[in-house]
């Protein structure tokens, strides 16, 4: 069987993912799945019961659905913010490895500067400045999630451009955007989709954190959202662990599963790594 | 081919930047308030100051200079910056710097020993799972640490508060002083209080330090001169502790500067949890109130930090690397 023998040979890969198709089929089919209007009021404060399995919140909506529609934000702006990160961090890479001389100067010299400055007190600022909004977020984690990638990408575009098949079709008088195209790219793909995990592991929890200071879009409940109220609307305090307990382990599962299909990556694609784990 | 630098130049190199992310810094916390929608003013003095200050707004306006050119307010600004006038906090009802100052402090007392602990923890578990790679040993040290590496760091504070604090009563709900208290007492008080929110921190930083260090000894174990040691009859522990953690010292080092704005971050998310009277306090109580002078400052602040830790390291690993001294 295909399945099995893919299991095998990258167990990390095969968990990381099984687990993170999940959580996102659960997060996709929420409308269908959720027993309850995650919007509306009904009695507050509730205890786990049948009717409500995990109770319900301070302005009693039910708090398996409120969970389930969560994870759509949740899963949504790490996933908006992670593709903006590597679009950007991709292109810098790209051109400032494969076009070298000043202008790979300048563009790492840009990377190495927004590297430096830390990601969530500069969110946290914007946002306070732009008020809540899910898209400004989404683009804010992007745009500042970027230059890792864009260093990696490069010290990957460094080696690629110096072998063979980009020399052949240079010499069959292909220009500089057909080979970063079909040849940089492609070949880039691997560390950019492992960058790509890595970074949407990252996206979702500044989007959790900026979320927990109250900074939240009160009209996309996430994850982080949840947490914000459980902590400040007294669930914490009334121990009413079973409204704070499932959205901060939600998280924590879908990274944990990013983190092992990133972990995955890394062993399949460092030979050193490769050799003594196998060998 | 790469060009070979003086490791002094480096460093040169590396300090310029640092001061010119800085002054992007600080351009860029002159711009933003002014380039935002609203009245400028508002966006300089915070939502508290303006709604609370009524017919003396204009007096205001013209005391901060904001009828003044740009480029005039924009070199006033910065020799503000440098003279320590970081203008006034209504919500700590005084000034920004001594605002700031007071927290920062005791976001310091939380990540500093937290780096220490953890590299330590980390490797010392990050060698052992490396050493016994592909056990049983590693699978459970790693997959745990990695779970813990995974969860938000308010959220394992939530659950520690919960645990330790709440059921069992070991530990305060929350704060850093009960206040009172003076000599030895005041600091074995403090200590008391910082056992959980230290706790936290150190576990998810030493979750990170295990990760960096098993994958770089692991890359080592292979080598000649493991091989010759162990041939030599070297045990197994002395190996793994002197060649395997040399080598993973340098990577160990570069990734706690690396890290050091996602640590503070981390430790922002863990004092609101514990009411611990640092930045990240003073950043959730500015949130609240819409006090942008704070918010702007304690950003500047957090970034000196990170530069300063980056610049550390970089001597550091000057140091560390043979090859470089």
């Amino acid at each position: 069987m295909k399945l099995a023998k893919l299991f095998r040979r990258n167990p990390l890969i095969f968990c990381g993912s099984t687990l993170i198709i999940l959580i996102i089929l659960a997060a996709l089919f929420s409308p269908w799945l959720a027993p309850h209007d995650p919007w509306q009021y009904q009695q507050a404060f509730l205890e786990p019961s049948r009717e409500h399995w995990l109770g319900t919140n301070d302005v009693g909506q039910d708090i398996f659905s409120e969970l389930l529609a969560a994870g759509r934000v949740s899963l949504g702006v790490g996933f908006v913010a992670a593709l903006v990160a590597a679009a950007t961090g991709a292109v810098v890479g790209i051109v400032a490895g494969f076009r070298r001389g000043v202008l790979d100067e300048v563009l790492m010299g840009a990377t190495d500067t927004v590297l430096v400055i830390p990601v969530l007190p500069l969110v946290v600022l914007i946002s306070a400045y732009l008020g809540p909004n899910l898209i400004n977020v989404c683009l804010l984690i992007g745009l500042v999630m970027w230059p890792s990638i864009a260093r990696i990408i490069r010290s990957r575009v460094l080696s690629l451009r110096q072998s063979g098949y980009v020399e052949s079709a240079r010499a069959l008088g292909a220009g500089d955007r057909w080979i970063m195209l079909h040849h940089i790219l492609p070949n880039a793909m691997p560390v950019l989709l492992a960058k790509f995990v890595l970074t949407m592991a990252g996206a979702m929890l500044i989007e959790a954190s900026v979320s927990f200071l109250g900074l939240g879009d009160p009209g996309a409940k996430s994850w982080g959202m949840m947490l914000y109220y459980a902590f400040s609307r007294g669930g914490f305090i009334r121990e009413m662990w079973w409204w704070y307990l499932p959205p901060g382990l939600a998280i924590a599962l879908v990274i944990f599963a990013l983190n092992l299909v990133n972990l995955g990556f890394e062993e399949k694609s460092d030979p050193r790594l490769k050799r003594v784990l196998e060998g | 081919m790469e060009k070979h630098v003086h490791p002094q130049a480096v460093v040169a190199v590396k300090t310029g930047r640092y001061l010119l992310v800085l002054l992007l810094i600080i351009t860029f916390n002159f711009i933003i308030p002014r380039l935002m929608p609203g009245d400028p003013l508002l966006n300089i003095i915070g939502e508290e100051a303006y709604y609370g200050a009524g017919g003396a707004l204009e007096n205001l306006r013209e005391d901060l200079g904001l009828d003044r050119p740009l480029i005039r307010q924009y070199f006033d600004y910065l020799g503000g910056v440098f003279t320590g006038d970081w203008g006034y906090s209504y919500l700590y009802m005084q000034p920004v710097l001594a605002a700031v100052a007071g927290h920062l402090g005791w976001s310091l007392i939380l990540i500093l020993p937290a780096i220490v602990l953890a590299a330590l923890a980390g490797a010392f578990t990050g060698s052992l799972a490396a050493w016994r790679r592909k056990t049983r040993t590693d699978t459970f040290l790693t997959g745990s640490l990695l779970l813990a590496y995974s969860m938000p760091h308010y959220w394992l504070a939530m659950i520690m508060l919960f645990i330790f604090a709440f059921l069992l009563g070991w530990f305060p709900l929350g704060r850093a002083v009960s206040g009172g208290l003076e000599g030895f007492a005041c600091f074995s008080d403090v200590m008391w209080h910082m056992v959980l929110p230290l706790g936290v921190l150190t576990l998810s930083k030493a979750a990170y330090d295990h990760l960096i260090v098993r994958s770089s000894v692991v890359s080592i174990i292979g080598e000649d001169y493991i091989l010759t040691a162990q041939s030599r009859g070297v045990s197994a522990a002395v190996v793994l502790f002197k060649h395997g953690l040399r080598n993973a010292l340098a990577p160990l080092v570069t990734v706690t500067a690396i890290q050091f704005g996602m640590l503070f971050s981390g430790a922002v998310m863990v004092e609101v949890v514990f009411s611990w009277p640092g930045m990240g306090t003073l950043i959730y109580e500015a949130i609240a109130a819409r006090d942008y002078p704070l918010l702007q400052y304690a950003f500047f602040i957090i970034t000196v930090c990170v530069l300063a830790a980056n610049l550390l390291a970089d001597l550091a690993y000057r140091w560390l690397d043979p090859r470089l001294r």
